[in-house]
């Protein structure tokens, strides 16, 4: 199949509207971040979604409301016609389409290896082995006494016996908290106390599991770049609002701002830096983009919560309104 | 937590430039490259600027309709097309519209759309196999299509008339 079929079938036009249209969206929903200076996390997540969910149905809609739109003569009238930049001849002659299909391509591929295949794996190895490290009979007396403070029903703990500072949450029928030995050395009572209203957040924010059918609509989209981007910042912002959550359950957001500087930012720099070998530079662009993610909660949490969730939605409806007017016109 | 006008009007503003920025990356491909899908003065200036080999031109012509074409579309990437449109003498819609193009994928439907398709058949068009397409458009007027294949050429005529007419202009392209 030749490259211009490709973007002449179905499957070709789905992905490259889905592609233009969440590039669109995300610079709508940017747009709209900034020009009304939306600091709530719960506001910028709803936002970001339009970005991940619209481009998953927007071309069967728009073909289902105006068949003729894929006709010639609504191509040239268009805001934007895709079919132009594609079909433009690089020195070759190879068209400028065949970029678009690496930029799939390596998509795909980051898809599957940093998202589908460990979620995968970690399925798999947790049915088939359990939990590899040993769990402390009978928890921890600082837990219990952290936990008896907030005002939220407590989940169950477990220590887990690791120097490594760890902690998270299990979800479903039975939430618990897992956190190990070595994370209790580290962090102060009031510190601890954060961190583990950090995570009674996540779980109270799992059962209404708002992330997980994006999750299935981003898998649907495994070949676009912006909603890889989009849907790790939505990811972001849901720690954000952990955070926030954990804040208002503690009252004492300096205290997790602490726990997590201790926890991310007290490490020293990963050995070998300054290699110029692919592997450790990507997993230092990694790591620089996971100390910024920390640093900008952090200093979110110094700051005081940005405003709530609530009487946000003319804006979000006016930017879902533009998105899905100016997508109309991007063929 | 209200939002004020001003942060309205700046959305409106960077929403605005963002549509001027499209516009303008929509057209950019067309200074680029010269046979990219653009309107044309005449039909021989398309022979004269594209490689496509043979056009067909009806020699019939119904007396509602104006000659020469209102409009000629073309490309030459990334497959050769053609499409010529015919006003009526009477009215500013098209009366007709012919294209050629060497894909099937090419779809020129949209200046004379068919609201509701009556009937559908096989239709030998002068030894070749053609479907034939009638109905009426959103105006209530009759509509009605022919399309076969010329070789590697995929050619459609539609017509806002009566079957009877349009067949008579596409047999009139046929030698």
């Amino acid at each position: 199949m030749s490259l211009s079929h490709f973007f002449s079938s179905l499957a070709g036009l789905y992905a490259t509207q889905a592609f233009f249209h969440s590039l669109v969206a995300g610079a709508v929903v940017e747009i709209a971040i900034l020009s009304f200076r939306l600091g709530s996390p719960f506001v910028r997540q709803r936002l970001l979604l339009i970005a991940i969910v619209f481009p998953a149905f927007s071309f069967p809609l728009y073909q289902l409301a105006d068949p003729a739109r894929g006709s010639v003569y609504f191509r040239m009238g268009a805001l934007f016609d895709s079919s132009r930049w594609i079909h433009m001849e690089l020195p070759g002659p190879v068209p400028l389409g065949a970029v678009l299909v690496i930029i799939f391509l390596v998509t795909t591929i980051v898809f599957l290896a940093q998202e589908l295949l460990p979620i995968l794996r970690h399925t798999f190895a947790s049915r088939k082995d359990g939990p590899s490290i040993e769990v402390r009979e009978g928890g921890d007396p600082a837990v219990r006494e952290a936990l008896e403070a907030l005002p939220v029903e407590k989940p169950e703990s477990h220590i887990l016996e690791d120097e490594d500072p760890v902690i998270f949450s299990s979800t479903g029928k039975k939430p618990s908290i897992y956190l190990s030995s070595g994370l209790l050395k580290v962090l102060r009572g009031e510190e601890l106390q954060a961190a583990l209203a950090h995570e009674i957040a996540h779980i109270l924010r799992s059962r209404r599991p708002f992330l997980l059918p994006v999750f299935f609509l981003r898998i649907v989209m495994f070949f676009n770049p912006v909603v890889l981007v989009e849907f790790r910042r939505s990811v972001q912002e849901d720690e954000k609002i952990c955070d926030e959550m954990a804040a208002s359950f503690t009252k004492k957001p300096l205290d997790l701002a602490g726990a997590l500087r201790k926890l991310y930012l007290g490490g020293e720099p990963l050995p070998g830096a300054g290699t110029k070998d692919g592997r450790k530079v990507a997993d230092r662009i990694e790591e620089y983009s996971h100390r910024l993610n920390i640093e900008s909660r952090i200093s979110r949490l110094e700051k005081g919560p940005a405003s709530g969730p609530g009487g946000e939605w003319p804006v979000f409806l006016l930017t879902l309104g533009a998105v899905i007017v100016i997508n109309y016109f991007i063929v | 937590m209200p939002r004020k006008f001003p942060n309205y009007l700046l959305f409106a503003a960077a929403v605005a430039i963002l549509l001027a920025g499209l516009k303008l990356a929509g057209w950019m491909p067309l200074l680029a490259q010269r046979d990219l899908m653009r309107k044309y003065k005449s039909v021989e200036d398309v022979k004269a600027e594209l490689s496509i080999r043979e056009i067909y031109v009806p020699s019939y012509f119904p007396q509602n309709l104006s000659w020469p074409p209102s409009a000629v579309l073309a490309q030459g990437k990334p497959f050769p097309a053609l499409i010529m449109e015919f006003g009526q003498t009477e009215g500013t819609s098209a009366g007709l519209v012919i294209s050629q193009s060497l894909s099937d994928t090419f779809r020129t439907d949209g200046k004379i759309r068919m609201a509701q398709l009556k009937e559908k058949v096989r239709y030998p068009l002068k030894g070749r196999d053609s479907t034939l397409e009638v109905g009426t458009c959103s105006s209530g007027e009759p509509c009605s299509r022919v399309s076969w294949k010329e070789g590697n050429t995929h050619i459609t005529v539609m017509a806002r008339s009566t079957p009877l007419e349009l067949i008579k202009v596409a047999e009139s392209m046929l030698r």
